[in-house]
């Protein structure tokens, strides 16, 4: 946001209202909220069920804008096929996303943008607001400092909330957004609160300890096809696709038919997918072009570096998840810094 | 439009080209369709899933029906192969992006096809013969396993009957009892008879991964450059709209990069025999 924008303030009872605005106005809100260790986007009625000083959660949230499963259409059988779209889910608000979230949404809404659009999920993210939450700490696995894609953020949200100590500074970045906040009433403030807000981002900048430089990394991945360290992370890798599907820009999916057991009915569907499994690269007969771990894991790696798959789209936003899930403790970032000749 | 639903098409008929290659023509129900040669459709049988198939019949008769070439491989093929006339199939597409029509006018061509690769490249055949003088030399080369194995076979007469053309046939082996008076070899043996002018002309293959890697080695050492030889390529989809991720080649999406791409543009990609 420039700063022409109006800004405001509120409490955590002002949080609470706008949470209870949202609801009101139709929305199913869904904010990080912690179970056991870990943090997940859940369903809130109250602020009080969130916690505004989260890291990351285990699942993006993705599963909310490209769900893990959908149906495409349902389908009758009979002289031929009749094809019905199903009607549209009910509108999200996501409360509390963090700015290498917002810029993943960002990179798929570009992505499923392309021609043809994907209309699953533009319709759902056209109606989903979204409220960004600028991060209050970070840990050993957040790197989006290095991928310039946190901890500062300007879009990709209809309001930003950061906490400035004395009360949480919002942000309008739509117009939505700003009439959202100018309904509710807010205290208007002054500009010295970016101030204050970027004091905080500068202090939070220095606690970072991860790195993965975006720069020069795709051509120079794509230019060692054949370097040692495929081959050797993978002989740890297990394949099991967590890392997709952790990955807030991952969007691979599979298609399939359901038919009904009556056989004259069915669905169509989509799943989430992953290039890690074995099946994903499959061809007919048998044949499979990434057939070994190490092309799986090197594709996986190169899409996340911008040279593969969707490219800037798909790659990295230092989110950590996929370190922080693999069960075998692979880190792309390492495997970056072996192509970049450190160690 | 939704991309992912199909349109409906009726079969008009099907014909046997080899024991597991059927030729079935469609007729979209809903009207138009417009395609360019090399150009493919995702084919569904619902309730059993949807596969790409390359279009093998020539954009003019497009407003009257599409034809589809199909080898039984798995699910979907195998579901079309017990359909009948008049049973309906949905269709979306076409998805990618076709044979380099306009690069190739005036230009000589070489058309490599191996097993039921041909498919793809009878659309270009056809406009050959449908508009000759937009070509140079045309040579056709075409391999299969045995002569058994040969798609449109009753059209070859023709294909070989093209002025300043001809038609070269092999196959890898032939059966005891079955007669035979071509090549028997692999498709890239029929290169010593190749005589289309390397420094004019454009190469259009089709065929098994590994037969297009042998093929490209020896027509770089006849002299093609890498820009001028065209790849069919062929990975499973599930969308053709380039979303789904299945068909990647390192960077490139195969439905709507490809599926023909130039040597040049794939030689750097992983993940492929060629």
């Amino acid at each position: 946001m420039g700063k022409a924008s109006q800004l405001f303030k509120t409490d955590l009872k002002g949080l609470d209202r706008l949470i209870k605005k949202l609801r009101s106005d139709g929305y199913v809100v869904y904010g990080p909220v912690k179970r056991g260790r870990s943090w997940f986007f859940l369903e809130i009625d109250s602020v009080k069920q969130v916690d505004l000083n989260y890291v990351r959660t285990v699942l993006p949230p993705k599963k909310l804008l490209h769900p893990p499963r959908e149906k495409l259409f349902e389908f009758k059988l009979g002289d031929g096929f009749e094809v019905s779209e199903k009607p549209m889910p009910p509108t999200v608000a996501l409360f509390g996303v963090h700015p290498c979230d917002l810029k993943a949404i960002e990179r798929q809404d570009e992505f499923f943008s392309q021609t043809p659009e994907d209309p699953y999920y533009l319709a759902r993210r056209r109606n989903a607001l979204i409220i960004g939450l600028t991060c209050t700490r970070v840990d050993e696995n957040c790197f989006c400092l290095s991928r310039g894609t946190g901890p500062e953020v300007s879009t990709g949200f209809d309001i930003l909330i950061t906490d400035v100590g004395n009360g949480y500074l919002l942000e309008p970045g739509s117009a939505k957004g700003l009439e959202l906040l100018k309904s509710l009433g807010f205290q208007e403030v002054g500009d010295e609160y970016l101030e204050a807000k970027q004091k905080l981002i500068e202090e939070l900048k220095k606690s970072f300890t991860k790195q993965m430089p975006p720069e020069g990394l795709a051509e120079l991945a794509k230019s060692m096809l054949e370097h040692e360290v495929w081959k050797e992370t993978a002989e740890r890798c297990l394949s099991c696709g967590n890392c997709s599907l952790v990955c807030p820009t991952c969007y691979c999916f599979d298609v399939y038919d359901v038919l009904e057991l009556n056989l004259r009915s069915g669905v169509r569907v989509r799943e989430l997918d992953s290039c890690q499994l074995l099946e994903y690269a499959e061809v007919a007969l048998g044949g499979n072009f990434r057939r070994n771990r190490f092309q799986r894991l090197r594709h996986w790696m190169l899409c996340k570096f911008g040279v593969a798959g969707g490219g800037l789209y798909s790659s990295c936003v230092g989110c950590g998840r996929c370190i922080v899930y693999c069960p075998a403790n692979i880190d792309l970032t390492e495997v970056a810094s072996r192509l970049r000749g450190g160690g | 439009m939704n991309p992912y639903v199909p349109r409906i098409a009726v079969i008009e008929s099907i014909v046997d080209e080899t024991p597991d290659i059927k030729t079935f023509r469609l007729r979209i129900t809903d009207g138009g369709f417009s395609f360019v040669p090399g150009q493919f459709v995702m084919v569904s049988v619902l309730g059993v899933g949807e596969s790409a198939i390359s279009i093998s019949s020539h954009p003019d008769d497009a407003e009257k029906f599409i034809e589809i070439s199909v080898r039984k491989v798995g699910n979907v093929t195998g579901s079309l192969f017990r359909l009948k006339p008049g049973d309906k199939v949905g269709v979306r597409g076409p998805f990618g992006n076709g044979w380099p029509v306009d690069k190739a006018v005036g230009k000589d061509l070489l058309i490599v096809g191996g097993g039921c690769g041909q498919g793809a490249l009878r659309p270009l055949i056809l406009d050959v013969l449908r508009h000759r003088d937009r070509y140079g030399r045309v040579e056709i080369l075409y391999g299969a396993r045995t002569p058994q194995d040969l798609m449109f076979k009753y059209e070859h007469d023709v294909w070989a009957s093209v002025p300043q053309g001809c038609l070269l046939l092999t196959v890898d082996r032939v059966p005891p009892g079955v007669e035979w008076k071509h090549n028997v070899g692999v498709v890239t043996r029929l290169f010593e008879h190749v005589t289309v002018d390397p420094a004019n002309s454009l190469v259009c293959i089709c065929g098994p991964e590994i037969m297009m890697h042998f093929a490209v080695k020896g027509l770089l050492s006849m002299g093609f450059k890498e820009s001028q030889i065209y790849l069919s390529m062929e990975r499973r989809m599930k969308c053709g709209v380039g979303k789904c991720g299945h068909c990647q080649i390192g960077g490139k999406y195969v439905c709507k990069d490809g599926p023909i791409f130039t040597y040049e543009e794939l030689k750097l990609e992983p993940d492929k025999i060629l």
